[in-house]
């Protein structure tokens, strides 16, 4: 059985040599679907996590969406805002390359970064790569999974879960590129506000182009 | 027949419980998951003093958890590679994410890599980092480390650009007889790797045996879109002009990698 195992990896690396080492060339969708989420209006409910939760049949543990409550200040200047995430689905996510049984993929239709956790052995590389935090690891049964943006109910014409569950309406998804410039009609942005890529304690979005756009509180700015 | 195989079960579960609710940690006496969690380790800045040792002592399950032999749809963890497995420098079988970075031969050999290295440590109370913290909180919106700090020294992408070679690395490698440290990096920058979280010497010896050492932390291992903007030491024959590319960059390693 051991050698077996051998001659498996040795026949993989042997494949590989004879191709040209090239690195992971990111997904190009005809369209890049992403979030937007108006972090001053957001009033913490947390419905979109219980409507993810239902739908994907979490328990506890596992968060694919995660409203993060900020708070801080002193006396008289407080304030208090959320920052609300869930997989940003990114331009090229980091999660993708580190997997080492293609569990993870981006569709070129709508740029999701879907996932396959029937593919997963539980290695937890694609949790360590993420900057935002989007893979979960599952203890109950030691899988890795995350968002993917309720593909199902995308190809069905709806919208996913969280958005669907956001009684104030400050969440949605649309085109990222439309959304970033304005032109996307939706009840997260309002009447002269703005969109940012940033908000403070965000990693860099440098690292991966995620596929989200904030109104930012006047606190969370980014200089 | 079962109900002894439930009687025996109870028995042992009554006995470890005292061991459930407050695990002997050693130096760090009787602690139970509340105790222990706001420990002054887990804080700047004793966590700047914890060891493996110290952090492995509660937190081992890290090391000892494995991957799944095969994923529920069947596929065998021995038949994977991820894209940058595919270097030569990669060995061993499929091994959790710290098992690599900390267990495996390549890892011991090349790295010197500390829990405190990615861990910085984190407020318990706090689910995101205070704005108002002016001190390097060292996580982010998304878990206890910052991957722009830590992950992104060794899983950006191969800056092919500002070396002046004609495309990228696995395209012109023949062109330099697919060595780095042959090529150009017998005589430029010269002066590497001389950090605490480094193995120097180690390095240098394993680039000279196979140059994909070299890649695998320069862009073959790549995680993420950008590159890290590593300090930039003088070398013997430097000219001293620094290209624009690198204005901004630090001239010395932080304090906390400095050898001593």
């Amino acid at each position: 059985m051991t050698e077996a195992k051998k001659l498996d990896k040795e026949q993989v690396k042997q494949a590989v040599k004879r191709r040209k080492q090239v690195t992971y060339a990111p997904v190009q969708p005809e369209e890049q679907l992403g979030f937007v989420h108006n972090n001053v209006d957001c009033i913490g409910c947390r419905a979109c996590e219980i409507a993810c939760k239902d739908k994907n049949g979490l328990a506890a543990g596992p968060r694919f969406r995660r409203v993060q409550y900020i708070e801080g200040g002193t006396y008289p200047e407080v304030y208090a805002y959320k920052v609300n995430m869930s997989c940003n689905h990114c331009a090229e996510p980091a999660c993708l390359p580190t997997c080492p049984t293609g569990a993870i993929w981006k569709r070129a239709d709508n740029g999701v970064v879907d996932i396959d956790s029937t593919l997963c052995i539980g290695c937890r590389r694609c949790e360590a790569a993420c900057p935002f935090g989007a893979p979960q690891f599952d203890p109950s049964d030691g899988l890795v999974k995350k968002c993917n943006m309720c593909i199902d109910e995308l190809e069905a014409g709806r919208k996913p879960y969280c958005v669907m569950a956001c009684m104030m309406r400050v969440l949605d998804i649309g085109p990222i590129d439309e959304i970033r410039s304005g032109e996307y009609d939706t009840k997260a942005i309002g009447p002269g506000e703005e969109t940012t890529r940033r908000v403070k304690g965000l990693a860099n979005p440098d690292l991966t182009n995620p596929s989200i756009a904030f109104i930012p509180h006047s606190k969370g700015k980014v200089d | 027949m079962k109900n002894i195989a439930k009687t025996f079960a109870l028995i042992i579960a009554v006995l470890c419980t005292p061991f459930v609710q407050a695990a002997d940690t050693g130096k760090f006496g009787n602690l139970d998951y509340e105790r222990a969690r706001w420990h002054p380790i887990h804080f700047q800045p004793a966590i700047n003093e914890a060891t493996n040792e110290d952090c492995l002592t509660c937190h081992q399950d890290i090391l000892q958890r494995k991957v799944k032999e095969q994923s529920p749809a069947g596929v065998k963890a021995s038949e994977s590679l991820a894209w940058y497995q595919t270097l030569g420098v990669y060995e061993g079988e499929q091994e959790t994410f710290h098992a690599r970075h900390l267990t495996t031969p390549i890892a011991k050999d090349l790295m010197n890599l500390q829990c405190n290295f990615c861990h910085q440590g984190n407020d318990p109370r706090e689910e995101a980092p205070n704005n108002l913290d002016t001190n390097a909180s060292g996580f982010t919106l998304r878990k206890m480390v910052d991957p722009e700090e830590t992950c992104l020294r060794c899983h950006g992408r191969h800056n092919s650009e500002i070396m002046g070679i004609p495309g990228s690395w696995p395209d012109t490698k023949a062109m330099f007889g697919n060595s780095c440290t042959m090529a150009c990096h017998v005589a430029i920058r010269t002066n590497r790797h001389q950090v605490s979280y480094l193995n120097a010497d180690a390095i240098e010896k394993a680039a000279a045996e196979d140059p994909d050492t070299c890649y695998g932390c320069h862009g073959g291992r790549q995680w993420y879109r950008i590159t890290y903007p590593y300090p930039r030491h003088t070398w013997p024959g430097d000219s001293g002009v620094v290209p624009a590319w690198a204005k901004d960059r630090p001239t010395e390693s932080e304090e906390r990698f400095r050898l001593k």
